[in-house]
């Protein structure tokens, strides 16, 4: 049987019932499309079906075609009458059948929305006062088109005619209408679009924030899901900044959005935070912390920061300002890698980031409209297992100030960020480096080389003794080569820290470099 | 011996399995206390990672300890 039919008479719909029946489908959805008594406000008695019949039947079956693939249901079929029909008679018939009863209950939808859209059926309505009329096919709303949008262009969707309505905000004293304006004339950069930066985005773009940058290169991961409450599980796999930003288009499309999917680098952060008012810190990385820290004193630009573990939190308000604390006033340096817990490694219960994030759109919001704060800054301290909290003052004279100021720590941070960022190397072969001047170091061990040699000539210091035998490097430019170039990268790292500014790692290592021509023959 | 309550946060929380505890020590600073504590308890943090702020007031770690302190040793956290 075919999946499309046109009928000039009544049709029998069992028989179209049954022959739907599949052993794999566990639903069955049908839509019946009936001769109504009024259209328009004016009484019908009947109508005509006129139809151009080759095309509705090619056009017809393509449709139905394209619901089964579309859906991946078992069996559908759409009957469409035509000639003289009377009150209450079906005018248009579609059964699906399908393993789930969702696809079923949407592929039905598709078909019908697609029928009236597409298919060259004309209508003549028979009005009781004796007149008649050829009835155009209206603009059909066709909710498939909106699942679409809904999983690609929601950000684009027009919304020209929605007025935000900011009333239960403006009526708080402190606020009104001139508070309402500075949020409107506001920029603020959220750094890390996950578990902190959800709230923080979501508070500050429902109060009518005006420009809101963010900063993310993660995609959407499952494990995301129980604490960053922006997104749903159809949106896994996809850019974290792309799919915030169609949710603040959705949520207020009068916020203008700006998004950064790579971190931010030593090479544009200060010129990035110059563009914004505020930034909120949002990651789950210290490094980014302490840089964020660093371009926020630099610039001036007041910095939010806050930080979750488990079921609890950190809070403080760096405002930039000259004799106020940073971060460094707290912890000078930031502490080696894997010293500070983060939320892969420790865990983390959802609404802690959620109620830490929450607090930091508060602090947000208190600056911006310059709400009454404490004259003093303090690290709070969140216990969300015993309901605790405690608000500890930082004396800024204990901090930065015993070592040169948070300017000049802010300073040599960010410098240490700008060598770190030019200790990787890309090449694609190792001729490449040697022509460019570098001395080749295999730091692997010996059982990797033997597996995979480098094939041109080098130094053997394997990455554990490094640092003892640096005397031995050669003192013009040095390339450490790994595996992958995570040792390499960590060696020469700490090689810089010792005085050595010429030493380098290959990006990617030995797994980055083309194959060698005599390897890949054949 | 001298009597503190120690308040514990983060990876210390978790290493110490407890929020806060009571203990009498014989250490007279807070370095002396932290070293006493980071053997009975096993925690890893190095004293230089971490702040630590005594009865609600960040403090020095040579500060001596005194019947009835509240101490709590604050590691930075990163989770977000």
């Amino acid at each position: 049987m075919k999946h499309f039919s046109l009928a000039s008479d009544a049709v029998d719909l069992a028989e179209l019932h049954a022959s739907l029946q599949h052993p794999g489908s566990g639903g069955f959805c049908a839509f019946e499309g009936w001769v109504r008594d009024s259209n328009e406000g004016r009484a019908v008695n009947g109508l005509e079906y006129e139809a151009y019949a080759e095309l509705a039947m090619a056009e017809g079956e393509r449709i139905v075609e394209e619901a089964i693939a579309r859906y991946g249901v078992n069996a559908a079929h759409c009957m469409h009458r035509t000639g003289n029909l009377a009150i209450g008679d079906v005018a248009v018939w579609i059964g699906v059948s399908s393993a789930h009863r969702d696809e079923a209950f949407r592929a039905c939808r598709y078909i019908i929305d697609e029928i009236k859209h597409r298919l060259p059926i004309w209508k003549k309505e028979h009005y009781i006062d004796g007149d008649t009329a050829w009835v155009a096919c209206a603009h059909t709303y066709r909710e498939h088109e909106h699942e679409q949008r809904h999983r690609h262009d929601h950000a684009h969707e027009s919304v020209a005619s929605f007025v935000p309505d900011y009333s239960r905000q403006t009526c708080l004293r402190e606020v009104g209408e001139a508070g309402q304006a500075k949020l409107a004339a506001a920029r603020v950069l959220v750094i890390g679009a996950g578990g902190l930066g959800c709230p923080v985005l979501t508070y500050l773009a429902g109060a009518g924030v005006g420009t809101l940058g963010i900063v993310d290169g993660d995609r959407l991961d499952a494990s995301n899901l129980h604490r960053q409450t922006l997104y749903d599980a159809r949106d896994i796999g996809e850019l974290k900044v792309d799919l915030a930003a169609r949710r603040i288009a959705a949520l207020n499309p009068s916020v203008a959005v700006k998004t950064y999917a790579e971190p931010l680098h030593a090479g544009n952060i200060i010129e990035v935070f110059g563009q914004y008012d505020q930034v909120v810190e949002c990651t789950d990385d210290l490094g980014s912390r302490y840089f964020s820290n660093d371009a926020a004193i630099l610039t001036g630009i007041p910095l939010i920061l806050a930080s979750v573990y488990q079921y609890e939190g950190q809070l403080q308000v760096v405002t930039a300002k000259q004799g106020d604390p940073c971060l460094r006033c707290l912890w000078p340096q930031e502490p080696a890698a894997g010293v500070a817990g983060s939320c892969i490694e420790s865990g983390v219960l959802g609404p802690v980031p959620g109620v830490l994030g929450s607090m930091q759109a508060i602090e947000a919001l208190k600056l911006l409209l310059d709400l009454p704060r404490p004259a003093d800054h303090a690290l709070l301290l969140v216990n969300l297992l015993d309901g605790t909290s405690q608000r500890l003052p930082i004396d800024a004279a204990q901090g930065c100030a015993m070592h040169g100021g948070c300017i000049e720590a802010a300073r040599r941070g960010l410098a240490m960020a700008q060598a770190a960022r030019d200790v990787d190397l890309v090449f694609v072969n190792l001729d490449a480096a040697i022509a460019a001047g570098y001395a080749l170091v295999d730091v692997r061990e010996a059982a990797e080389i033997a597996a995979q040699p480098l094939h041109a000539p080098s130094q053997w210091i394997p990455s554990a003794l490094i640092g003892e035998r640096a005397i031995e490097l050669a003192a013009g430019p040095v390339l450490l080569i790994c595996a992958s170039g995570r040792r390499s990268g960590v060696a020469a790292r700490v090689l810089r820290s010792q005085g050595m500014p010429n030493v380098y790692s290959l990006a990617g290592g030995v797994a980055a470099l083309a194959p060698r021509r005599d390897r890949i023959a054949g | 011996m001298t009597t503190v309550t120690l308040q514990y946060y983060a990876q210390l929380r978790e290493q110490a399995r407890t929020s806060n505890e009571q203990v009498s020590t014989s250490a007279t600073s807070l370095h002396g206390l932290y070293e006493e504590l980071r053997a009975r308890h096993g925690f890893t943090l190095p004293p230089d990672a971490l702040k630590v702020a005594v009865n609600a007031q960040f403090s020095d770690w040579n500060r001596v300890l005194r019947d009835g302190d509240t101490v709590v040793f604050i590691p930075p956290v990163a989770g977000g």
